[in-house]
């Protein structure tokens, strides 16, 4: 029975100090580079800041963690790229760039409708010695290539080895937890297989204040979002408005978690 | 029938080029390398015991791979010169006391993004060693590491043949060869299955 | 014969038609593009095992406890570890960085003097001769340490000054010390326990004490309801991170906290929502409102707020002694949900900031923030692991600039992170004690010194930091209470030995005098508030990366402001 890798990001919770964003880039060898600006930069894990729009008393402001939203359905970029770099594993779920296959064409950046696409405008660089910081495990790319969020590829890879070396066929799920989950100091940011009826991440992407943004345009996003605050989910669809009920991304949930 | 002067001629450039590609272009593409060392699978196998591969390329328990095994695992044994080679004196003076890791030549050694895990092949496809590593486990010396000039990696990747015809069944490691075995065994990795 | 154009063409045909049916074309495509996908000058991470090995992060006093993996003898990724009972697995951002400062660009790398570099040896030269001629001061960032006891036994043996600077969770309680007699470094805050915490502009999620502790705390039972088991009220001129989160904002006037306090308390003793437990302040009602900026009926409604879920507890960013009278009048002193006394005793410190005698020499340790400069013309010799400066010697990042201060005479290089070890007492605002061993994983890439070393370099008969950890271990062990966090959880009452105690330390457990969830509470702590305070203005405190001490950031901190906008750069940073 394949894994469908998802995540439950809990708004309520996510006060934006940007731990899981400094995470994410530490594990995947992202580089920091003296060019680089809010446009240029390299975020495969990037938390945006919104607001209600009001000013004064009445202003809310709240933090959303944006990455690779793992799109199980028509995957945008998947259908874009000219070189196959990128494909939905099957026994996972999870949309898997290979940057040494991309040819920079950046087609899947402007496909992406989550902007969770970076390109690398330069080669990465670390001051001398830093380099010895690097994580074994996940290759450096080089310039003119494509990333994104693999959902820590190489976490998966040890907890497949480990389960591998005991014997195991499958991987204890304790073992593979993306760094940005592992971060989150209000455990905001909840992991698990979707397709587990009784995992606890598939319960809540259920729950009455769960959401996905853009949900309309079908690409089953596998990252769900959570908030209490009504002016949050509205953010899903369109800046104002209710954000309206997608009775067919419940059914294609529902189609996936039973098989 | 004669044959025209051009047609020698063109013949003649054939020739050249045929040599030069199939004869020439091998010997010069691949640069020879010695291993720091000159081990003997033969010796320590009989005259240690060991006759297990996994004795000393060991699959960790946090199920990752030894590879050629760290100085430390030598120096189990070789703390001094057991013996009366006069690799095993480079060995130990020149590594082993002054505490260098030595460099060998990784006949097997793949790019960065390429992720196999030994204890998946090993312990879950019951793979033996013998099938991709054949009987260097048993070789009396080690094979001259060549390098290819333009790639950097060893001609173990390619395979030895430079047409690629009349392989060797454990030859070859480049991502077909990886492919090919995923095919007849019915095995679908993905692409995230190999690659990191 | 005459070779002519013809036979070269004909030849070049032929050779071409060879070359084609010849591995060459194809081999070399296949070869460079594997070689273009491998350029020689990418970095490449370390092959090999990945050891995983536990310890204390050193780079603030709240000491989280970290899970470093290793490569080649060199940490690769840290996380933070989820059987610390205090941080339960949180780190700060910059923590997630840390593995690279030890390579940072702006290292110390030799000693200097003034602008040119200099040796150890001279530098313990000056240092004995500048001991041997005068009164030593020693300025220490982080006390409490194996190491801070060394250097306060230096500074008394020589007939020097010991001093301390202190983050603004120990400076907020010293009005409680000024009230009591009980020093600041005894006391913390019971946050597990109150209903309703009123923050006067303490970042409370936003860089306040270890990351895991408040935040864990909040987000378990307050973020998601409308009418959380814990009211966070925050008090700030603008919409700050914790405020935007909070269950409530007070928007005030910058530097109005103590009015604000002033305010509440009167409508909490003129209303009787509290026993009177201290007297009126004399500021009135309508004046706290024209300080604050708020309404009369706004004040009253937060008073009335905070009265209706009790415990309440206010929580200053610095020592308005304002916050800590409203306390008072809240009974929120010595009680549970308050601020409470630790078990042991502890001794009060001099501040660096007060005003200082004549000396001949500052010794500063690498722990205190850069931005410190002593007023004083003293020979300055400062430890730092970093240079805030251009290399050049220019101006220092962040030093003051006025004719009375200067930049080091003395650079010293310090270790860095995981680089010398050392241990993690109680961390600042806990109502708890707490004890961890940070060991040493990393060799310095450098020849570096640590301050309590270099003071036992020049007198060997002070004990070292090893030999003095060794005894607190061996106390903790007579003392046959707390627990030891690991993997499992053990009573120190169940150890075998003091050996086992300080083997378990050294892996990376931690010790806790007393669960969070029932501090031991000495019942000696009560504070006299015979009048209101005078007020004094407030200084904003300021979240993890501007309050970062070190002269440099992680560099992976830029991706929070410079590869996007998330935050606000700092102000003052080399990158």
């Amino acid at each position: 029975m394949s894994a469908r890798y998802g995540m439950v990001i809990d708004l309520d919770r996510c006060t934006g100090c940007g731990s899981c964003m400094i995470a994410c880039a530490a594990d995947n060898n992202v580089p920091v580079l003296p060019k680089a600006t809010a446009r240029t930069g390299l975020t495969p894990l990037l938390v945006r800041k919104v607001s209600n729009a009001l000013e004064g008393t009445a202003r809310r402001e709240a933090f959303i963690p944006i990455m690779c939203m793992h799109c199980e359905h028509e995957t945008p970029c998947v259908t874009v790229c000219p070189q196959q770099a990128v494909e939905v594993d099957k026994a996972t779920g999870i949309v898997m760039q290979m940057p040494q296959r991309c040819l920079g064409c950046r087609y899947c950046m402007t496909a992406c409708p989550y902007h969770a696409r970076y390109f690398n405008w330069w080669d990465p660089a670390w001051p001398a010695g830093m380099e010895k910081s690097l994580n074994p495990g996940v290759a450096v790319r080089m310039r003119g290539v494509v990333e994104k969020c693999n959902m820590c590829h190489a976490r998966l890879h040890s907890a497949q080895e480990k389960a591998a070396a005991l014997g195991k066929r499958e991987i204890d799920p304790a073992d593979y937890v993306p760094a940005c989950v592992e971060a989150c100091p209000t455990a905001a940011i909840r992991f698990g297989n979707l397709a587990d009826k009784n995992d606890p991440v598939s319960q809540e992407a259920h729950s009455p204040n769960a959401f996905r943004f853009l949900a309309r345009l079908g690409t089953e996003p596998k990252l769900y979002y959570k908030s209490s605050e009504a002016w949050v989910r509205a953010l899903a669809e369109s800046a104002s408005g209710p954000v309206p009920e997608n009775k067919s991304s419940e059914k294609k949930l529902a189609e996936v978690q039973h098989g | 029938m004669k044959l025209s002067r051009p047609t020698l001629i063109f013949a003649f450039g054939l020739a050249v080029a045929l040599l030069a590609g199939w004869v020439a272009f091998p010997r010069v593409l691949y640069s020879k390398k010695h291993q720091p060392v000159e081990f003997r699978h033969q010796t320590h196998a009989e005259k240690s015991g060991i006759a297990d591969c996994a004795e000393c390329h060991a699959i960790r328990e946090d199920g990752s791979f030894a590879g050629i095994p760290a100085m430390e695992k030598c120096a189990s044994c070789h703390s001094d010169k057991i013996g009366t080679s006069p690799a095993e004196a480079t060995l130990v003076d020149d590594y082993i006391k002054p505490g260098h890791e030595t460099p060998w030549l990784v006949y097997s050694r793949q790019p960065a993004n390429v992720w196999f895990s030994h204890a998946i092949h090993v312990k879950r496809a019951g793979l033996a060693c013998t099938e991709c590593h054949s009987t260097d486990g048993q070789s009396d010396q080690l094979r001259v590491y060549q390098v290819n000039r333009i790639s950097g990696y060893s001609r173990d990747i390619w395979g030895h043949s430079i047409s690629r015809l009349r392989r060797a069944p454990h030859e070859g490691m480049k991502m077909s060869d990886c492919e090919d075995c995923h095919r007849r065994h019915h095995v679908d990795a993905g692409c995230l299955g190999c690659h990191q | 014969m005459k070779v002519t154009r013809r036979d070269l063409l004909f030849w070049s045909a032929g050779a071409a038609a060879g070359l084609i049916v010849s591995p060459v074309p194809w081999k070399v495509l296949d070869d460079t593009s594997i070689w273009s996908q491998n350029w020689p000058w990418i970095p490449q991470p370390a092959r090999g095992p990945v050891d995983v090995k536990q310890s204390s992060c050193t780079l603030c006093p709240n000491g989280c406890s970290v899970r470093v993996r290793m490569a080649a003898g060199w940490p690769v990724g840290i996380s933070g570890v989820a059987t610390n009972p205090i941080s339960r697995g949180a780190l700060c951002p910059l923590g997630f960085g840390a593995h690279q400062l030890n390579w940072h660009p702006q290292r110390l790398r030799t000693v200097r003097h003034g602008l040119s570099t200099s040796t150890w040896d001279a530098a313990r030269a000056a240092f004995a001769k500048a001991c041997s001629e005068g009164p030593v001061m020693v300025v220490d960032g982080y006390p409490g340490r194996a190491a801070s006891h060394v250097l306060e036994t230096f500074a008394q043996k020589h007939g020097g000054q010991y001093r301390v600077i202190v983050g603004p969770e120990t400076r907020a309680l010293a009005p409680y010390e000024t009230m009591s007699g009980v020093p600041a470094s005894a006391l913390g805050y019971d946050l597990e326990h109150p209903q309703t915490i009123v923050s006067f502009g303490a970042p409370l999620l936003d860089g306040w004490g270890a990351p895991g502790r408040f935040t864990r705390l909040w987000a378990d039972r307050a973020a998601s309801s409308t009418d959380p088991q814990l009211r966070l009220i925050q008090v700030d001129p603008t919409l700050s991170r914790t405020a935007a989160r909070a269950w409530q904002w007070i928007p005030v006037k910058a530097g109005s906290e103590a009015a604000l306090a002033a305010g509440v308390a009167r409508v909490l003793l003129e209303e009787r929502l509290v026993p009177a437990r201290g007297p009126m302040p004399p500021m009135t009602l309508a004046e706290a409102a024209a300080q604050t900026g708020l309404t009369t009926d706004s004040i009253r409604d937060l008073a009335r707020t905070i009265a209706a879920r009790t415990p309440a507890v206010a929580i200053a960013n610095d020592d308005n002694p304002s916050i800590a009278a409203l306390n008072v009048i809240l009974g929120a002193v010595g009680t549970r949900g308050g601020i409470v006394r630790r078990s042991k005793a502890a001794k009060p410190y001099i501040s660096a900031d007060a005003p200082l005698p004549s000396l001949r020499a500052v010794l500063i340790d690498s722990s205190v923030p850069w931005d410190f400069t002593p007023q004083t013309d003293a020979e300055i010799f400062r430890f730092a692991a970093w240079d805030g400066g251009p290399t050049d010697g220019g101006p220092r990042n962040g030093a003051a600039s006025n004719a009375s201060s200067k930049p080091a005479d003395w650079l010293l290089p310090a270790p860095g992170f995981l680089e010398e070890l050392t241990d993690v007492p109680t961390a600042p605002a806990l109502p708890v004690e707490t004890y961890a061993v940070a060991v040493n994983l990393v060799k310095s890439p450098h020849q570096t010194h640590s301050t309590a070393g270099f003071v036992n370099s020049i007198d060997p008969a002070l004990p070292t930091t090893e030999t003095i950890i060794h005894t607190r271990c061996a106390d903790l062990f007579r003392e046959h209470s707390g627990t030891l966090h690991a993997q499992e959880t053990t009573p120190v009452a169940k150890l075998a030995s003091a050996q086992k105690l300080e083997e378990q330390l050294w892996k990376g457990a931690v010790w806790v005098g007393s669960e969070l969830a029932e501090p031991h509470r000495s019942a000696n702590f009560r504070c006299e508030l015979k009048e209101w305070p005078t007020a004094a203005a407030s200084s904003r405190s300021e979240n993890w990366l501007a309050a970062w001490p070190a002269p440099v950031l992680p560099p992976l901190a830029a991706k929070l402001y410079q590869d996007s906008s998330l935050r606000e750069p700092p102000a003052r940073r080399n990158s």
